[in-house]
């Protein structure tokens, strides 16, 4: 069981998160924003395993992620402290796979990435610091909330009860 | 007697050939006067059914086109030659690799576009890329066969830029929206709204006198330098093809 779950999130970080991003299809997007995929494909595998795999699944899931981007903020420290939070909960809470309760995990883990993402940024680029609240920031943050919290209930809490079935 | 020799002469006037000579005459110099107006509108008048239609139209504008592209080649391997005097980057046109645009992430935390042309192509990173009103970015990696470009918008992006106008450098530098900001390097630069905005003809980084953008904002009170805030002539949203200047790399 554990070994089909191994593979089903190697699939999901190895095949299918290059090809979201690559491919980011028109109509699943919001503003030009598409949804913040190592979140959806990350929640239910974090909420399923203990937080040593979590983590290691999030750094991996990092790495893969970061090599889309330019390389100068990274994913990596975010998906982190996420994966361990949400692993903490999966622990101590029996009813994870409910709809709502998924979609408002991801809410606010796709809220906290693009934070850490947008004070990488600003901690990077001095020319940002001259105003810290960019319209442009402000924009993707909330793009990318609306449109997770959109796809995840029905994606993460697919793969989540696909977990608990293997 | 004297009033019916004057009846007599009267009518010998107007029966005499006077009016048609003195007619004829003043024909002439309207026509003199005007130099041919009425017979040049009379032609047109009669000409108009049979003038060049819009196919015709067309053709001339394309002959007009070559000739302008002509000299368009000719002017830029004159101010190339000038260049090379002058030990500057060059600006050659055949030099280009037209790629296509396969992914697009032009409003993303990383406003990027991948490209469908790589390494094996001679694509190197830091080349220049153009798209139809302009420079979009420069390549920032590559593999063989793909090519990411980092966009003139992405935050933190910055590149060399000048007023065409005025002569005033300045940092252009990517803020995440359309937009960017030009930052000048120094007070006092003049510029109006309106201007182009290019890069330098004197860089050694990027190829010369590529158009960026217009004018649409002037700050020159900001601290702790003025800026300006462009809006790019060329669009990465609604760009399908793109060229990639090799001779800058």
């Amino acid at each position: 069981m554990a070994k089909n779950n191994k593979q089903l999130s190697i699939f999901f970080i190895i095949i299918c998160l290059p090809a979201f991003i690559i491919i980011s299809p028109d109509w699943l997007k919001i503003n030009g924003i598409s949804p913040c995929w190592p979140v959806i494909l990350l929640l239910p595998f974090s909420l399923k395993n203990p937080p040593w795999r979590a983590a290691s699944a999030a750094i991996i899931t990092g790495i893969f992620v970061d090599s889309f981007t330019i390389s100068d903020a990274s994913y990596i420290p975010s998906l982190f402290l996420l994966s361990l939070v949400w692993s903490q909960y999966g622990l101590h809470n029996k009813k994870i796979e409910l709809f709502l309760n998924i979609g408002l995990m991801a809410i606010f883990g796709t809220a906290f990435v693009g934070l850490s993402i947008w004070v990488q940024k600003i901690i990077m680029y001095s020319v940002l610091r001259n105003n810290w609240f960019h319209s442009w920031s402000m924009y993707v943050v909330i793009s990318e909330v609306i449109i997770t919290g959109l796809v995840a209930p029905f994606f993460s809490s697919w793969l989540l009860l696909t977990y608990k079935k293997n | 007697m004297i009033k019916a020799r004057g009846n007599i002469g009267f009518h010998l006037l107007l029966k005499s050939r006077f009016w048609v000579i003195f007619l004829f005459g003043a024909l002439l110099f309207g026509i003199r006067w005007t130099k041919g107006a009425g017979y040049l509108d009379l032609y047109s008048i009669l000409l108009k059914p049979i003038l060049p239609g819009t196919a015709q139209r067309e053709w001339i504008k394309e002959g007009e086109n070559i000739e302008r592209n002509i000299r368009l080649k000719l002017l830029e391997e004159d101010n190339n030659r000038l260049r090379r005097a002058l030990a500057l980057k060059e600006f050659n046109s055949n030099q280009r690799i037209s790629a296509a645009v396969i992914s697009r992430s032009s409003r993303n935390w990383w406003q990027l576009l991948e490209i469908n042309k790589g390494a094996k192509d001679g694509v190197v990173k830091g080349q220049t890329v153009i798209g139809p009103g302009g420079l979009i970015g420069l390549v920032d990696s590559t593999t063989p066969l793909t090519s990411r470009v980092r966009l003139l918008t992405d935050p933190g992006h910055q590149v060399g830029a000048w007023i065409y106008r005025t002569k005033r450098h300045g940092i252009l530098t990517g803020m995440g929206t359309n937009r960017p900001k030009l930052i000048f390097l120094n007070k006092n630069n003049l510029v109006k709204i309106g201007d182009a905005v290019t890069t330098s003809p004197a860089s050694t980084l990027l190829p010369p006198n590529l158009t960026i953008g217009i004018v649409q904002y002037v700050n020159e009170k900001a601290l702790p330098s003025p800026y300006a805030i462009v809006q790019l002539t060329a669009s990465p949203e609604a760009i399908d093809w793109v060229q990639i200047l090799r001779n800058n790399g």
